[in-house]
């Protein structure tokens, strides 16, 4: 029995011993470039969107889109959290204090703002215009920090290829917006992210899922799709948060008879 | 909302969801079923993000003078479109249209700007973000 298990084996490893050859021959796809907001309208991708957890709402405000007061698209927000958009005035954002908040990445990489990736076997990096956010993707096989680590409005994330597909697993988000209008996630928020190249590699889409069990009660995604632009990059953001006081300043408007 | 003494000076018109874009809590912060169209004199010109504004005097056929503030997107975004620093200097006569803030101030997202002699200002909003 035992000899013919190791026969067993020995037919299956000249069966397998081809595939990790191969496997190891073949590069995983570049991604480094500079890529753009794709706004073609109901731009999606069946294979990327099958593949999202079930009890999954694909919310509907990529790119320039976004979602009015109390409106979340299909999210299901506990009651401390439907409480809490209910309170918040789009106004209340106008402050020097709240004006150059940057959002976290959960908001912040569905906007039309564009990004450039770079990649090498152990690390990749995205670096956003969008309030000059920067991610670290650890593909060395690193483990997550542990969960009373501190929290960034870009978390830690890690990620590994399969296949054609890089898949990215975010944690340690610090809490911000979701959907930029009162919904903001908590501090355990969960991202996923799935990647991959179109056939022509011009296209990048994406599906971004995430989880907030002490904010919802359902899980939320994005579809995304960005277009490769040679030559671009990214304009430093800058923020300044004088962007404020100017809208503060016609609380009362300057009007003159003359 | 608008006084009655600047409809000579503004023109509202309704327009469809569809144009809404950029981002800053757009949706919730502007009306994007109303836009305003105004000629004034520009005041200043903020070239930075999140958003540059454009501050305008606007003057009814009465005299009076009110001065607006419209907001941009983000200069990031501006420079792709043919904007730069210098786009628009104080004392500049322009005319902009764009979407009314719901809180009923003298606020308004910019869709368009042109110059005294009518000529664009960099590209029109919403045609080509990123």
């Amino acid at each position: 029995m035992r000899r013919a298990a190791r026969t067993g084996l020995a037919a299956w490893a000249v069966v397998a011993l081809p595939l990790p050859a191969a496997a190891a021959d073949r590069a995983p796809p570049d991604l480094a470039g500079f890529w753009s907001l794709d706004t073609t309208p109901d731009a999606t991708d069946p294979a990327l969107i099958a593949k999202l957890p079930p009890d999954t709402v694909v919310l509907d405000d990529t790119g320039v889109a976004e979602f009015p007061s109390g409106e979340f698209g299909g999210l299901k927000l506990k009651p401390g959290a439907q409480a809490a958009a209910a309170k918040w005035r789009p106004q209340d954002e106008m402050t020097l204090s709240r004006v150059c908040a940057a959002p976290s990445v959960v908001y912040a990489i569905q906007g039309p703002f564009p990004f450039e990736i770079y990649q090498t076997p152990t690390l990749i990096v995205f670096k956003y215009e969008y309030f000059d956010q920067v991610r670290l993707i650890f593909m060395d096989g690193r483990a997550h920090p542990p969960a009373d680590a501190p929290h960034s409005k870009v978390g830690h994330s890690t990620g590994h290829w399969e296949g054609d597909e890089l898949v990215v697993d975010t944690t340690h988000l610090a809490p911000a917006t979701i959907t930029n209008n009162g919904l903001d996630h908590s501090a355990n928020v969960h991202m996923v992210e799935r990647y991959k190249l179109s056939a022509d590699r011009r296209t990048l889409k994406a599906t971004q899922w995430f989880e907030d069990p002490e904010t919802l009660d359902n899980a939320g995604a994005r579809y995304i799709q960005w277009q490769k632009k040679d030559g671009s990059y990214v304009f430093p953001y800058d923020c300044d948060p004088s962007f404020a006081t100017q809208y503060q300043a016609i609380e009362e408007p300057a009007e003159t008879g003359r | 909302m608008l006084g009655k003494s600047l409809l000579a000076a503004v023109a509202l018109c309704l327009i469809g969801p569809s144009a809404a874009q950029a981002h800053h809590s757009f949706a919730a912060f502007f009306d994007a079923n109303k836009t305003v169209k105004l000629r004034g004199t520009v005041t200043d010109f903020h070239f930075t993000n999140p958003h540059g504004t454009i501050g305008l005097d606007v003057t009814d056929e009465t005299g009076k003078v009110q001065r607006w503030r419209a907001e941009t997107n983000a200069p990031v975004v501006l420079m792709r479109r043919g904007w730069a620093r210098d786009s628009v200097k104080p004392g500049d006569i322009v005319t902009i249209d764009g979407w009314v803030s719901r809180d009923g101030k003298p606020y308004l997202r910019l869709r368009a700007a042109f110059d005294a002699n009518g000529k664009p200002i960099g590209q029109m909003f919403g045609q080509s973000d990123g």
